[in-house]
């Protein structure tokens, strides 16, 4: 099991974790350029702009790369865990890390798709697991 | 972009280093760590507090500043000092600012420090400490990734899958590396280790074992920069500061590449060999931040040693060892002879070059590359040439 640990928010970020308790994942597009960007901030990196929307998008991606974790780095993770790394297909130049929802280990580029899961302090946690399994 | 502000390359060297012993509680604390260190190195120069009119460190909120360490030695009135945010990543940042503080006159003697009780106080392994209040905290550590073992797992993971590095080329470098810090009386680990013991040691988060990892490390090491000029007319001989340049990094943030397999190292290599006038070929001697065997390997070949993709058949090759085309951590590296976060790595360079690292001298070396963390976790990096006067 993973360790349990409740994290801050922020100003840029709590309307995307108030989006995932709601079941949606979501991208910010830039009003401008049309950019998809992924976490949450104010600025387009690509034509440095503020404006943009909220858009939901389907939670899949590509599995990049996964650890498992075996040294009781926090309370309460003394037993193996899966972290994935996962480019998600909606902002690919994007890595976003989750937990693994599979009882074998990921394989390198497979489909993964995202898993709402309930986290420590209220919030919902983007988990993935194998699409189409 | 060819930017030019100051005529830089050797006109500043390192005139001096010193230790603490490296251990895994030091019981002082880390005022007294850097006082002892810093003395250590002026002694090692010719010089005394009197002397230096510049301090400069980088912490992680870990350690003392040098508006602490200059009261603390009777040095009231510096004139330039630097107390850097940040981690290994800045690790040779902060000796390749003081270099240009001493090539632009604004202090004449410099002395830089990393001084950590990292095993006893508070350990960078992430065991047990807080979270750091960083907005990319919330992305992962509620997933149970947080410590710098894992994050680098995951890249290093990345980089299996994409050019089949393998654990053997992993093990190949921490056992190369323990056998150079057999030589070194200052090195914690000093018990030769075979591949098979690598392979044997428990896992930490897989595809990473307990000796893919560095040390924690309870010590200080700290370097006197000065003029070439007047470094000549110190005690040891001058190494000089050929070159310095800082990077950026992998960041969590969209718009980048994200490719995790390639560091910021790529694309610093050539603004720092260009302002040396050297390439790689020219290098003798290279100390590699080793935070994980990955870091070594992912370096050699974004410093340019070898083709992308072929770090680990390099290792494997013999090529970093001792008597090899380019020994690469040759005091042992953080994983064997200590972790003070990137400072003693440009110590041992700086040994090298004087030709007084004993058992473990690579012959007639005269130019050496020492690197900081390369990008990874903190977007930044930084890294050193110094030559043989
Ligand atoms: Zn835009």
């Amino acid at each position: 099991m993973r360790p349990v640990f409740q994290v801050t928010t922020d100003r840029d970020s709590a309307p995307w974790w108030e989006r995932t308790g709601r079941g949606e994942f979501a991208v910010q597009r830039c009003d401008a350029c049309g950019r998809a960007r992924l976490p949450a901030r104010a600025f387009c990196p690509a034509c440095r702009t503020e404006r943009w929307h909220w858009e939901a998008a389907e939670p899949e991606g590509t599995v990049e790369s996964w650890i498992v974790n075996h040294q009781a780095f926090g309370a309460g993770g003394g037993e193996p865990y899966v972290v994935v790394m996962v480019r998600p297909a909606a902002v690919p130049d994007c890595l976003l890390h989750g937990g693994w929802r599979a009882a074998r280990e990921p394989v390198g580029g497979e489909r993964v798709r995202g898993v709402f899961t309930p986290g420590a302090g209220g919030l919902t946690l983007v988990d993935w697991e194998p699409a189409g399994e | 972009m060819a930017k030019r502000l100051l005529d830089f390359r050797d006109r500043t060297a390192v005139a001096g280093v010193g230790y603490t012993p490296f251990t895994k509680d030091s019981g002082v604390s880390t005022l007294t760590l850097a006082c002892r260190a810093v003395l250590s190195a002026l002694d090692d120069a010719g010089l005394g507090p009197g002397d230096v009119d510049g301090l400069a460190t980088h912490r992680v909120g870990d350690s003392a500043p040098p508006t602490l360490v200059g009261p603390a030695l009777g040095i009231r009135d510096l004139s330039w000092h630097l107390d850097q945010f940040g981690g290994g990543s800045v690790s040779h940042a902060v000796v390749g600012q003081a270099a240009l503080a001493v090539a632009a006159g604004v202090a004449e003697t410099v002395v830089c420090y990393r001084a950590i009780n990292a095993r006893s106080e508070f350990r960078m392994g992430g065991t047990g400490r807080a979270l750091p209040a960083s907005p990319e905290v919330q992305y992962q550590a509620p997933y149970g990734l947080f410590a710098p073992p894992q994050q680098y797992a995951m890249y290093a993971r990345a980089h299996m899958l994409k050019y089949g590095t393998t654990a053997e080329h992993f093990g190949r470098q921490a056992v190369t590396q323990r056998a150079n810090a057999v030589k070194n009386p200052r090195a914690l680990m000093r018990a030769p280790i075979t591949l098979d013991d690598y392979l044997a040691s428990r896992w930490i988060a897989e595809p990473f074992r307990l000796l893919d990892c560095c040390l924690e490390t309870d010590g200080a090491c700290a370097l006197v920069v000065t003029t070439a000029e007047r470094a000549r007319d110190l005690r040891r001989p001058p190494v000089l500061v050929s070159a310095a340049a800082w990077g950026g990094g992998e960041s969590h943030l969209s718009g980048g590449p994200a490719d995790p397999t390639t560091t910021a190292a790529a694309a610093l290599a050539p603004r720092l060999y260009g302002q040396a006038g050297l390439g790689p070929r020219e290098v003798d001697v290279a100390q590699i931040y080793d935070c994980f065997t990955y870091s070594v390997i992912v370096q050699l070949e974004d410093y340019g040693f070898c083709p992308k993709g072929e770090g680990g058949p390099y290792v494997a090759s013999g090529a970093t060892a001792l008597d090899g085309e380019l020994p690469v951590n040759t005091h042992g590296g953080f994983l064997s002879e200590g972790y003070v976060h990137g400072m003693n790595h440009v110590a041992e360079a700086v040994s090298q070059l004087r030709g007084d690292a004993g058992d473990r001298q690579v012959p007639g070396a005269e130019v050496a590359l020492s690197t900081a963390q390369p990008g990874y976790v903190l977007p930044a990096t930084s890294a050193l040439i110094l030559r043989k006067d």
